[in-house]
């Protein structure tokens, strides 16, 4: 990928990674940091030949390693289903808007693989298969995985619209 | 807990992830939605998320890739300086292994045969022309000599070796 190509790829994909990462650490500073890590690994490494989802898939899973070294250098568990919520939960917040006053308290309240799958699948739209690759998870687990985070993002959800409607 | 997928859930993902729902699905789809827990669920969450994120794109600010593409390549040539250096050290901490076992065995060799240094020493310190004090030396115990030799040679392998690695990279 020659300086343009790369200039491209990477204003059309960072956004979406970083707030991939922001969403998933709920820690800005370390979102930046990560993303502009994983553009340099994904630089100095031999990125996969071919269309630039690919690429983008290459990217979200290099920053999925980072997260995921970077929760095990923090937290004694090298198991990302074994890092306690709380020391996940958000510690700022990222670019406030009304849609994030619902939804912040409910990402706070999942695990970090919940969040991580909930975001691969319904924010950036990846298919099971993707997300496995992204993740390194087997992509028969992913279903029912993925199914149970939503089942309990939707409750809290609605827990906090309901909250929220109760406060107007 | 037993799992049940929905038979609709793919149809409702791609409308979702096109930006077709709910306009442009047709209305069995959404009284099906209306129905079903796991599509209403799906349908909640992915409307929420896809709002967070597009909200979450608009704000941010990111680096220029300009940046990130120097960094890059300042990595890469600090990885490749590494690279190369690795094996010089080799080379250069084989040598001096080398240079430390020959020096031993003729330690061990002078030891064993009766050091005979102060000899040969004031022999050559008698020599008062470079002439007489070359035959002095020719004079030199065949140890010596194999010291010489031994020396000589490890410094060629040492600099073919530095060459060949320098080359390999």
């Amino acid at each position: 990928m020659d300086r343009d190509a790369f200039a491209g790829f990477y204003l059309r994909s960072a956004p979406a990674l970083r707030s991939y990462l922001g969403r998933i650490s709920g820690n800005a500073a370390l979102a930046d940091d990560l993303t502009q890590e994983s553009y340099l690994r994904f630089l100095c490494s031999v990125p996969p030949q071919g269309d630039e989802v690919s690429c983008r898939r290459y990217l979200f899973r290099i920053a999925t390693n980072l997260l995921r070294d970077h929760w095990r250098g923090d937290v004694p568990s090298s198991a990302l289903e074994d890092v306690p919520e709380q020391l996940l939960a958000g510690t700022d917040h990222l670019g406030r808007v009304d849609s994030q006053v619902v939804l912040d308290p409910a990402m706070a309240r999942m695990r970090p693989r919940e969040r991580q799958l909930l975001w691969l699948a319904h924010a950036e739209g990846y298919s099971h298969r993707e997300i496995a690759e992204i993740t390194g998870l087997g992509a028969t687990s992913i279903r029912l995985l993925l199914f149970r985070a939503r089942r309990k993002i939707a409750r809290l959800l609605r827990k906090q619209v309901a909250a929220e409607r109760g406060r107007a | 807990m037993t799992f049940r997928g929905c038979p609709q859930e793919t149809e409702i993902m791609c409308a979702l992830k096109a930006g077709h729902w709910p306009g442009g699905c047709d209305r069995d789809l959404r009284t099906h939605v209306e129905t079903c827990a796991g599509c209403r669920d799906m349908v909640l969450v992915t409307m929420t998320f896809q709002q967070a994120r597009a909200e979450a794109l608009g704000n941010l600010q990111t680096v220029s890739p300009e940046l990130l593409w120097w960094r890059a390549q300042l990595r890469r040539r600090n990885a490749a300086a590494e690279r190369i250096s690795q094996p010089l050290t080799i080379a250069q901490i084989f040598a001096w292994l080398v240079s430390l076992l020959v020096a031993a065995a003729f330690l061990a060799s002078q030891y064993r045969h009766g050091l005979r240094w102060a000899s040969w020493w004031s022999e050559v310190a008698d020599s008062r022309t470079f002439h007489s004090w070359l035959l002095a030396s020719v004079g030199l115990e065949r140890n010596i000599l194999l010291l010489v030799a031994a020396l000589g040679t490890l410094a060629v392998l040492s600099g073919v070796a530095l060459y060949l690695a320098a080359e390999r990279e």
